[in-house]
């Protein structure tokens, strides 16, 4: 709440407001753009998870879903000339058309991850019963996928439609006008290039009732049952190579190329003359390093708060979840300027930048991390409740002993995507950032600010490559370590 | 256990570090608050700052935000001794600490390989077919915004008409500079909205000679940058020191030629030698200020309706 109130302390009572026609009409379009983004993202999101999932034999998902995540960190401006040097030549991209290829494309990966997380919980158990009952391919799917699936489809579509929602620079170019417009690129503009508080406040509690309206819609009307999990996860294919699945390879490989059509992109453009340049440059390396200190400690926080939240979460009823939305809608511009006054104005003592950089990313990602972690650790304490009460295990020590060893693999996830979130902020960063506290991501930005478009690509490249590395890193370091415990 | 022994260790190292960093200076201090590719290790900044701590025997530190727009922003003011980078248009004169530092002329930018022909004037602009403009959007840019006051000096009454017809050859509005710049290297447009000196850039450092500014006949808006002592500075003599330092012919040298702007100084040596070959496009008689928000809304007014 810091943030809104800190910009609430700049609001003027006296002030009248009046909503324009023009207001009127973006209100409109940002809401339909956002649920038809999402609608589309969420199905399409959903079918390549279990088609993943499905198909988890083929040598290849693995690296694709690992790739997933990686989707995010690439700057926004990167995929968008990904995305329009793919499909431009093919289509007229500007407009609205654009806009949902471009949000589709986006937030594809988000679910996909989210849900593929959530299929493997499947206990081989039940998917053999199933098998042995000799269910056919559809009877199978709402028997085993479905419920599962079923029941993450309200949270993410709500995470979707909010991420469309407060859509900035894919709307501004995938528009090509500004009859197609968001309230966040009005909000941006009044907040921070008109210096009106009052009206960039008015826009955002109109945001912020819509999102909360279309937060009780979806909540309220899908739940769904919860189910068992089994501890011994042992893999089990049930699947091997067929010609019978012709048609599932083909989907997949469709899927599979226009997600990753901006990470092609990147590759074909990074690999240029200016590479050796940048990796000789003053800058790169300490940049890095400020890059990998902001995205681990991030990701490290941000664990933290959702842990802890999930916690209090169990104990009470469920609307606080509310709360990690809400943080989404609340305006990215909105939300730095308020952390700038609170920082600047408000507290009496100072903060050293890197601290607030860090505390603010790991807040700004909890959405993200809430939705990865929380439905496995929903059912991890469904089943482990009743024996950690029951011998009196709390706090640390519930962590370590129950929880960590069964949530080790989601918590890593997680913990790497918020990192890498983090890692591809731009907005906290350009509030609070420094001559010598700057991360790859602005970088990018400042390179492309400055003609240097192939240095740009370069970095951009190289912040790919960095990803990748500290996703395996991760992965084959921590998970093998906790393995042996 | 050892990852949290690890973990703790590189927190300890981390924190160490920070507060190394932080450590004060004995120095008086100056603090220039300034948008971000002025201080960039390609940028002019940090050269200037080495020549000024040289004469000053003071410390100087830049405080770069890298939101466009912020710059005017009191939050942001507060607390710098100068501010430097403020557009002309946008700067509110209430003090006479201030010196205009360099200057440009916004302008189309295309590739002579990709358009023949090139429009002579604004309304052969308008009136040519199937030529493709990236811009950026007033709302969110200074150049985007440059463009409705050019515009509207050139086309006055007409102005809404003139809107509507250059909207139809505009594929998109970008959110900055970056972004259309960008789009236009790619090859999405024929012609981009930049300023008249982008051509510089790449004859200077790249050797390459294709692109060009389209020179008007009507004449070209101008775009000035600023530098000034904020009125809370406690630093005031220094910062003047600073601001005139600013026109030093040398200084104004590394101005232009890493700023990719016109110096403001007559003096010979300020001039890059690529830059002085350039058409300098005729100034248009720009008599009063434009004032934004009117221009945005009669913008949106004509494109929404």
């Amino acid at each position: 709440m810091i943030p809104v109130l800190s910009v609430v302390y700049l609001y003027d009572l006296n002030k009248g407001f009046e909503l324009s026609e023009y207001v009127i009409s973006i209100t409109y379009f940002t809401l339909y753009q956002s649920l038809l983004s999402a609608l589309f993202a969420t199905i399409i999101g959903c079918l390549f998870a279990y088609l993943l999932i499905k198909h988890e034999y083929i040598p290849g998902v693995k690296y694709i879903v690992n790739s997933l995540s990686i989707l995010f960190v690439l700057p926004t401006i990167i995929s968008i000339f990904g995305i329009l040097s793919f499909y431009g030549e093919f289509i007229d991209i500007y407009g609205f058309s654009g806009i949902l290829l471009g949000h589709t494309i986006l937030n594809i990966p988000l679910v996909t991850r989210i849900i593929f997380q959530s299929l493997k919980d499947i206990s081989p158990n039940e998917r053999l019963l199933a098998q042995q009952m000799n269910l056919n391919f559809r009877a199978l799917f709402f028997a085993i996928e479905w419920p599962i699936i079923k029941k993450n489809i309200p949270s993410i579509f709500v995470l979707i439609s909010f991420i469309c929602f407060v859509s900035f620079t894919p709307v501004l170019i995938l528009s090509g006008s500004p009859k197609y417009s968001t309230l966040e690129v009005a909000i941006y503009q009044a907040a921070i290039f008109a210096n009106d508080y009052n009206n960039a406040l008015n826009l955002l509690s109109i945001q912020m009732l819509i999102c909360i309206v279309i937060y009780i819609i979806f909540f309220k009307n899908f739940k769904s049952r919860n189910f068992i999990i089994d501890e011994n996860k042992k893999y089990l294919l049930l699947n091997s190579f067929s010609y019978k699945y012709f048609f599932d390879y083909f989907i997949l490989s469709m899927v599979a190329f226009l997600i990753f059509s901006p990470i092609l992109f990147v590759v074909v453009k990074g690999l240029n003359t200016s590479l050796i340049q940048v990796l000789n440059s003053n800058y790169f390396w300490p940049t890095l390093g400020t890059t990998l200190i902001i995205s681990f400690f991030s990701g490290l926080l941000s664990i933290i708060l959702t842990y802890s939240n999930l916690i209090l979460l169990n104990k009470s009823n469920k609307i606080s979840e509310l709360w990690f939305y809400v943080l989404i809608i609340f305006s990215p511009a909105i939300m730095a300027i308020g952390y700038y006054i609170f920082f600047n104005e408000i507290l009496s003592f100072n903060i050293s930048n890197i601290f607030i950089v860090i505390l603010i990313n790991s807040i700004f990602t909890l959405p993200f991390t809430y939705n990865y972690l929380s439905p496995s650790f929903f059912r991890i304490t469904q089943e482990h409740y009743d024996i950690s009460e029951s011998i009196n295990i709390y706090g640390l020590r519930r962590f370590l002993i129950i929880d960590l060893p069964r949530l080790k693999e989601p918590i890593i996830t997680a913990f790497c995507i918020s990192s890498i979130l983090s890692a591809s902020d731009l907005v906290i960063i350009s509030f609070f950032g420094t001559n010598s506290l700057s991360t790859l991501t602005q970088t990018i930005y400042r390179l492309m600010g400055s003609y240097r478009m192939e240095e740009a690509y370069a970095v951009a490249l190289l912040l790919l490559i960095y990803c990748f590395l500290y996703f395996i890193v991760s992965y084959k370091l921590v998970l093998r370590k906790w393995n042996t415990l | 256990m050892p990852a949290e022994k690890i973990m703790i260790k590189k927190l300890l190292i981390t924190f160490l570090f920070l507060t190394i960093s932080a450590s004060a200076f004995a120095k008086e201090k100056l603090i220039v608050g300034t948008y971000d590719s002025f201080t960039t290790e390609w940028g002019p900044g940090l050269e200037i700052e080495k020549m000024f701590e040289e004469i000053c025997e003071c410390d100087l530190e830049y405080i770069a935000t890298s939101q466009a727009g912020t710059l005017t922003n009191n939050l942001f003011v507060k607390n710098k001794d100068v501010i430097l980078g403020v557009e002309a248009h946008n700067f509110d004169y209430s003090t006479q600490d201030y010196r205009v530092y360099d200057y440009g002329y916004f302008a189309f930018i295309y590739n002579k390989e990709n358009l023949k022909n090139p429009p002579k004037t604004f309304d052969e602009l308008l009136s040519r077919d199937g030529v493709k403009l990236i811009v950026q959007d007033p709302r969110t840019s200074p150049v985007g915004l440059g463009l409705l006051r050019w515009m509207k000096t050139i086309y006055k009454d007409n102005f809404k008409d003139a809107i509507k017809t250059i909207n139809k050859k505009i594929i998109t509005y970008t959110p900055g500079w970056s972004e259309a710049y960008g789009m236009f290297l790619e090859e999405k447009s024929d012609i981009v909205l930049s300023y008249s000196t982008s051509p510089y850039y790449h004859q200077e450092y790249e050797n390459d000679y294709r692109y060009e500014a389209l020179i008007f006949e009507e004449g070209h808006l101008t775009t000035k940058e600023i530098v000034y002592v904020t009125a809370d500075s406690k630093q005031k003599k220094l910062g003047r020191q600073f601001i005139d330092f600013m026109l030093d012919k040398d200084v104004q040298n590394i101005i232009a030629s890493k700023n990719i702007m016109y110096p403001v100084s007559k003096d010979k040596d300020a001039m890059p030698k690529k830059m002085a070959k350039l058409i300098k496009p005729i100034e248009i008689d720009y008599p009063q200020l434009l004032v934004a928000e009117d221009l945005i809304s009669e913008w949106l007014k004509a494109l929404v309706e």
